[in-house]
C-alpha cells in the first residue's frame, strides 16, 4: 500500500510539473503518460511495476480519467481530436474503440505485436478490440456478469442454476412467487444498454444488423423477434414491479445494494460484487450468512434453446496515435498484459483476465471461487454494438428503453429503431 | 488618480492664460475621457475578450455540420442545424423544463427572500449576525455540494426523507424520487431554491433598507395593520428592487446545470436547455448542432432580459445608481 | 424600541430556529453521511449508528484512494480562486474608480456589458473557448481557467466597487491635500482606509464565485494539472469502478465547505452589506 502511494504521489507531482518534466525527460528514459479509469490501486502498481521492469526504455506514469465510462471518452476523444502527443497509452472500454480507431487516432499495431498480444485471450476481448477485421488494441482485462443468487431464495422455487442454465422467465417467476426483488440494472444510463444488448443477443439478434457502415447507412436489428423478446423480459420486470420501486434509478451498485438486502433474489451483475459483498462483511454490515448464502451462474436464457451471450465489458490499451513514443508504448502494453499482471489485478482489485492462462492460477481460485464460470461466461459473451456511432446508439436506446415499465415490444422496438435513425441522420437532437 | 485629482487645476490655469471657456471644457472633457478609459479599459477588454469571442464562434460553427471525431467531413450547412433544433420536440421538452423550473424557482424565492430579508431586517442586534451567518452559507455553498447533499438524502437506497416522512401523504419506503418526473423536479428546484434564496433576499433586504422609516411610522400611526403597511408602503416603494432581482434570478435559473447533471442527469424528462447544450457539443461531440443549441441559448437568455427591460421597465442602469 | 414582550421573545426564537434549520440542514446532511461506514450508507437512517473517519481518511490520508485526486483538486482550486479573484479586484477597482468619479462617453456601455456578460449563459461559450484553448495551449492549464472565471468575477466585482465607491466623500482627499499631504499621501491617509472594506468585500464575493464553478472546471481540464474540486468529485471511485463513492464524495464536500462557512462567519456583516450595496440604489 504505502509503496503504491509513494508512486501515486509522484505520479501527481509529474502531473503538476509536466512542463519540467518533459524538458528533464530529454535526459532519461521517455516518460509514459497512460489515461487510466479509476480504480483501486491496481493500473497504478502495475505502471509501478512495469516501470521496473523496462530497465530504462521508458517509464510509465498514470493520470486518471473519470468514473464513467461516457466521460472517458469525451475526454480523451477531445484530446486525440486535438492531435495531443502527451497521450500515449490509454485504458479504454470496448464500445468506444470503433470511434477512436476511425479516424485514426490509436496507433496501428505492428503484426508481431498484435500475434503475441492475442495469444491465449478470450473471443469476447478479442472481438471487443478489432475493428474493421484488425486488432486496434491490446486486450487487457474482460469483464463479464453473471446470474448472482441468493440459494435460499432459489431453493424455495425450485430453481438450481448451478446444475443447468436458466432462463428470464424462470429467474422472473421464482423472484415473483417468493415476493423478492430481482436485481437488474434500469437506470438511465450505459448498464441499460449492457442489459439490452445481452437480451437482444441472447434472443439470436443484433442491435446493429451492419456496425461497420456509415452515420447515414446504419440498420437496426430491433425490430425483430429477438428485439420484441428482450422488451418483453425488460417491460414485464418494469410493469409487474419484479424489481422493486427502485429500478428506473438501479444501477450495478444499487443491484448489489438490494440483493444483499432483505429482499434480495437474483441478480445480474459484474464480479465486483463479490469482493464487495465480503468487504462489507468485514466491517460488520452484512452478515457473513448472506455471503453464504450466495451462489453463481451463467447469465439467464432468453430462449431456453439458445446459450444465453452475457455481456461484455472490461478494458483494451490503445496507443495514442500522435505519441512521440510509439514504440515504447506497446512495448509498455505488452508487459502490462503479461498474465501476471492480469492475476494481480484481479485479485487485487477484482477485474477478471482477459487471458485464459491467467485463470489457472491459485491465487485466482482463491479469491474469486466463481472463476471458471467467469471464463466460460466470457467465451460465450457479445459485446455492444461496434461503431463509431456507439455514443449515439446507446444513448438512443437508453432515451426510448426508459423508463423499464415503459417498454412495450409492440411499440418500443419500433420507436427506438425510428428515433435512433433519425438521430443518426442528423435529423433530431438527443 | 493623482492626475485626475491635479487635472482640473492644471486646466483652470491654461484657461486663465486666454482660452475660450468651451475649449477649456472639451479639453477637460478628453482629459477625463482619456483617463477614464485608461482605468476601465482593461476590465472592459477581458470582459469582452472571453465572451465576445467564443459567442461569434459558437455563430460560425453552428453553420457546419461538424464531429469532432470526424474532422474530414466538415460541410457547410447554413442554417440547416437551427432547423433540425427548433423542430424538433426535445429542444422544445427541454425549454419547457427550463422556464418550469425558472418560473417556479423564482416565484417561490421571491416570497422566502422576502421573509428572510424581513427576518434580516428587522432581527433584533443580538440575533443579528448568527442569522445572517446562517442564511449566507447556503449562498456560500458549492452547487455540486448542495446537489450532492440533496440526492443522497432523497435518493431510495441512502437516503433517509422516505423513512422521516412517510407519514406524509404519497411518501413511503417505496418512492423513487428520481425515477418520476414530478418528484424529481420537486427535488432539483428545492435545491435550486435553498442555494439562491439568500442571493434574492440580499437584493430584497438593500430594497427594503431604502423604504423611508417615516412613512410606515406615520401608516402605522394611521392605524394600519402590518398587512396594509406592508402592501401600500412597503411594496411599492421597493419596486425597482424587486424587479431587479428578479430579473437577475430569473436570468441565472434559465442557466441552470450543476443540480440536474449530478441529481438525474436529464432522465425522468427532466433535461434543461443547458444540460441539452452540454449533451449535445461536449458529449456527442457534434460541434455544429451544439453551437446551434448554444445561440439559441443566448438568445434566449437577450431575449428575456430584453422582455423585462421593454415591458416590465426593469430599469438595471437606475437600480445600478446610475440614476 | 423598548425591551422586548415575551411574545416577541417567543416569536425569534422560533423565527431564528427555522432559519437556521432551512439554512444548515443540508451542510448538516451531507456531514452525517460523510462520517458513515461504506457498507452503512444504504441503511436510511439520518446519522451514522457508528461514526468513522474512513472517508476522511480515504481523501486526506497517506493511504487513501481518492487522496491524489483531493489534494491536488483542493489546491487547484484553492489557486485558481484566488488569482482568479486578485486579478478581477485589481481591474474592478480601476475600473470602479473611473465608473465612480469621472464622467466620460461609454460608461454606461461598461456597465451594460458588465451586465451582459454576467447574465452570459456559460455552456455556450464552453465550446469554442475548448477549441481555443487547445490551440494556444492554454487547455488544462490554470490560465486556461482563470481567464473564463474572469468572465464570472469582474462584472459583479464592477458594480459592487462602483456602488462602494460612489458613497466615498472623496472631498477627504482635497481636504487633506489643503492641509499640505502629498496627493499620494491624500490618497493613501484619507481615500485607502475608506475604500478597503469595498474591496475586500468585493474579493469575498468573487471569490465565492470562483469557488463555485463547475462548468469550466469539467470542461477545460483533463488532470490533476488544474482540475478543481467541484470537477474532480466526478472522478471518485468506490473500491470497483461500480461502487459508489458516496462517502468520500460527501467528506469532500464538507472539506470544501468549511473554508466557506468560516469566510462567512467572520464576515457576515461586509459580504451583506457588500451585496446589498452593490445591487440596488432606488
Amino acid at each position: 500500500m504505502r509503496r503504491r502511494t509513494r508512486a501515486l504521489v509522484m505520479v501527481a507531482a509529474v502531473g503538476l510539473l509536466a512542463p519540467l518534466a518533459a524538458c528533464a525527460a530529454e535526459s532519461g528514459p521517455p516518460v509514459l503518460t497512460w489515461y487510466i479509469n479509476p480504480d483501486d490501486g491496481g493500473q497504478a502498481e502495475i505502471a509501478r511495476r512495469c516501470t521496473d521492469q523496462a530497465g530504462g526504455e521508458y517509464r510509465l506514469e498514470v493520470s486518471v480519467l473519470p468514473r464513467d465510462a461516457a466521460s472517458q471518452r469525451e475526454q480523451l476523444a477531445r484530446r486525440l481530436a486535438a492531435k495531443d502527443t502527451s497521450i500515449d497509452l490509454m485504458s479504454l472500454d470496448p464500445p468506444f474503440i470503433p470511434e477512436l480507431a476511425e479516424p485514426g487516432f490509436l496507433a496501428p499495431i505492428p503484426d508481431d505485436v498484435a500475434q503475441r498480444v492475442s495469444q491465449d485471450v478470450v473471443q469476447g476481448a478479442l472481438d471487443g478490440a478489432t475493428w474493421g477485421d484488425k486488432l486496434v488494441t491490446v486486450p487487457f482485462w474482460a469483464n463479464t456478469q453473471l446470474l448472482w443468487y441468493r440459494k435460499s431464495v432459489a431453493q424455495a422455487a425450485g430453481l438450481d442454476p448451478a446444475t443447468a442454465p436458466v432462463t428470464w422467465q424462470q429467474v422472473m417467476e421464482a423472484s415473483k412467487s417468493q415476493d423478492k426483488y430481482l436485481s437488474v440494472q434500469g437506470a438511465k444510463a450505459e448498464s441499460l444498454t449492457v442489459w439490452i444488448n445481452a437480451l437482444v443477443e441472447s434472443a439470436g439478434g443484433q442491435i446493429l444488423e451492419n456496425p461497420e457502415a456509415p452515420a447515414d447507412e446504419l440498420t437496426l436489428g430491433l425490430d425483430s423477434d429477438a428485439g420484441r423478446a428482450a422488451a418483453e423480459i425488460i417491460g414485464t420486470i418494469g410493469k409487474d414491479d419484479l424489481a422493486g420501486p427502485a429500478l428506473p434509478t438501479e444501477d450495478e451498485n444499487a443491484s448489489m445494494t438490494i440483493f444483499q438486502g432483505d429482499r434480495g433474489s437474483f441478480m445480474v451483475n459484474w464480479p465486483f460484487v463479490w469482493p464487495a459483498t465480503k468487504a462489507g462483511v468485514e466491517d460488520g454490515a452484512i452478515e457473513q450468512s448472506v455471503l453464504d448464502d450466495i451462489g453463481w451462474a451463467l447469465y439467464p436464457q432468453v430462449d431456453e434453446a439458445q446459450e444465453s451471450r452475457p455481456p461484455y465489458g472490461g478494458i483494451n490499451l490503445g496507443v495514442g496515435a500522435f505519441s512521440r513514443y510509439v514504440d515504447q508504448a506497446f512495448a509498455a502494453a505488452e508487459c502490462i498484459v503479461q498474465p501476471e499482471n492480469q492475476v494481480y489485478y484481479f485479485v487485487e482489485n477484482g477485474n477478471p483476465p482477459s487471458n485464459t492462462t491467467a485463470f489457472d492460477d491459485p491465487q485466482v481460485i482463491e479469491a474469486f471461487p466463481m472463476a471458471p464460470v467467469i471464463r466460460q461466461s466470457l467465451e460465450q459473451a457479445a459485446p455492444r454494438p461496434q461503431t463509431p456511432y456507439y455514443n449515439e446508439v446507446s444513448s438512443g436506446l437508453q432515451e426510448t428503453w426508459h423508463p423499464p415499465s415503459s417498454v412495450n415490444p409492440d411499440t418500443t422496438p419500433q420507436k427506438s429503431t425510428d428515433f435512433i435513425t433519425a438521430v443518426l441522420r442528423g435529423d433530431q437532437l438527443l | 488618480m493623482t492626475s485626475q485629482a491635479t487635472a482640473p487645476a492644471a486646466a483652470e490655469i491654461r484657461g486663465t492664460a486666454g482660452r475660450s471657456a468651451k475649449a477649456l471644457r472639451s479639453d477637460r472633457a478628453r482629459a477625463e475621457a482619456r483617463l477614464g478609459w485608461y482605468l476601465a479599459g482593461p476590465a472592459f477588454v477581458v470582459m469582452l475578450a472571453v465572451t465576445l469571442y467564443p459567442i461569434l464562434q459558437a455563430m460560425y460553427d453552428s453553420l457546419f455540420r461538424y464531429r469532432l471525431t470526424a474532422p474530414d467531413d466538415r460541410s457547410f450547412v447554413g442554417l440547416a442545424n437551427y432547423g433540425v433544433v427548433l423542430s424538433d420536440a426535445v429542444w422544445w421538452q427541454a425549454f419547457g423544463v427550463t422556464v418550469l423550473i425558472t418560473v417556479i424557482t423564482v416565484a417561490v424565492e421571491l416570497v422566502l427572500g422576502f421573509a428572510l430579508a424581513l427576518v434580516m431586517h428587522r432581527a433584533i442586534k443580538r440575533l443579528r449576525g448568527l442569522l445572517r451567518t446562517a442564511i449566507l452559507v447556503p449562498y456560500g455553498i458549492i452547487t455540486v455540494v448542495s446537489a450532492f447533499a440533496w440526492f443522497y438524502a432523497f435518493d431510495i437506497n441512502s437516503g433517509y426523507v422516505n423513512t422521516w416522512f412517510d407519514w406524509v401523504p404519497g411518501i413511503d419506503e417505496n418512492l423513487n424520487w428520481f425515477a418520476e418526473f414530478g418528484t424529481a423536479i420537486f427535488v432539483i428546484i428545492a435545491s435550486e431554491i435553498w442555494k439562491t434564496t439568500p442571493f434574492i433576499s440580499l437584493l430584497l433586504l438593500a430594497g427594503l433598507a431604502q423604504v423611508p422609516g417615516e412613512l410606515d411610522e406615520a401608516a402605522e400611526v394611521d392605524g394600519a395593520t402590518w398587512w396594509q403597511r406592508l402592501r401600500r408602503v412597503t411594496l411599492p416603494n421597493m419596486k425597482a428592487a424587486i424587479m431587479v432581482a428578479v430579473l437577475f434570478r430569473a436570468l441565472d435559473a434559465f442557466r441552470i446545470f450543476d443540480n440536474v447533471f449530478i441529481m438525474t442527469n436529464g432522465s425522468a424528462g427532466t433535461t434543461v436547455l443547458s444540460l441539452l447544450a452540454y449533451r449535445t457539443s461536449i458529449g456527442r461531440l457534434e460541434i455544429g448542432l451544439g453551437s446551434a443549441i448554444s445561440v439559441l441559448l443566448f438568445l434566449a437568455v437577450i431575449g428575456i432580459c430584453w422582455i423585462a427591460i421593454k415591458l416590465f421597465k426593469v430599469d438595471l442602469a437606475g437600480a445600478r445608481g446610475e440614476s | 424600541m423598548s425591551a422586548l414582550t415575551t411574545r416577541m421573545k417567543v416569536a425569534w426564537a422560533v423565527i431564528t430556529v427555522l432559519v437556521l434549520t432551512y439554512a444548515l440542514f443540508p451542510v448538516l446532511s451531507i456531514m452525517a453521511t460523510s462520517f458513515k461506514l461504506p457498507s452503512e450508507l444504504n441503511t436510511g437512517t439520518f446519522l451514522p449508528s457508528q461514526w468513522t473517519w474512513t472517508n476522511y481518511n480515504e481523501i486526506l490520508g497517506p493511504d487513501g484512494s481518492a487522496r491524489d485526486l483531493f489534494l491536488p483538486a483542493l489546491r487547484n482550486s484553492i489557486g485558481i480562486s484566488l488569482i482568479a479573484t486578485a486579478i478581477a479586484v485589481v481591474l474592478a477597482t480601476l475600473a470602479a474608480y473611473a465608473i465612480a468619479r469621472l464622467d466620460f462617453p461609454g460608461k454606461r456601455l461598461i456597465l451594460t456589458t458588465a451586465l451582459g456578460v454576467s447574465i452570459f449563459p456559460v455552456i455556450s461559450i464552453v465550446t469554442p473557448l475548448f477549441n481555443l484553448w487547445r490551440n494556444i495551449g492554454l487547455y488544462d492549464t490554470w490560465a486556461g481557467l482563470i481567464i473564463p472565471y474572469l468572465s464570472l468575477t469582474l462584472p459583479i466585482s464592477i458594480w459592487t466597487l462602483a456602488a462602494f465607491f460612489r458613497q466615498i466623500p472623496w472631498e477627504l482627499e482635497q481636504a487633506a491635500q489643503v492641509d499640505g499631504a502629498t496627493s499620494w499621501q491624500a490618497f493613501r491617509k484619507a481615500i485607502v482606509p475608506l475604500a478597503a472594506p469595498g474591496v475586500f468585500t468585493t474579493a469575498l464575493i468573487a471569490f465565492f464565485i470562483a469557488w463555485n464553478d463547475f462548468v469550466y472546471g469539467i470542461s477545460l481540464t483533463s488532470t490533476s494539472r488544474a482540475r478543481p474540486v467541484p470537477a474532480a468529485l466526478a472522478f471518485f471511485t468506490g473500491a470497483s469502478q461500480f461502487e459508489e463513492p458516496t462517502g468520500a464524495i460527501s467528506a469532500a464536500a464538507v472539506i470544501v465547505t468549511i473554508p466557506v462557512v468560516i469566510l462567512v462567519l467572520l464576515f457576515q456583516r461586509q459580504i451583506v452589506a457588500g451585496l446589498t450595496q452593490g445591487a440596488v440604489k432606488g
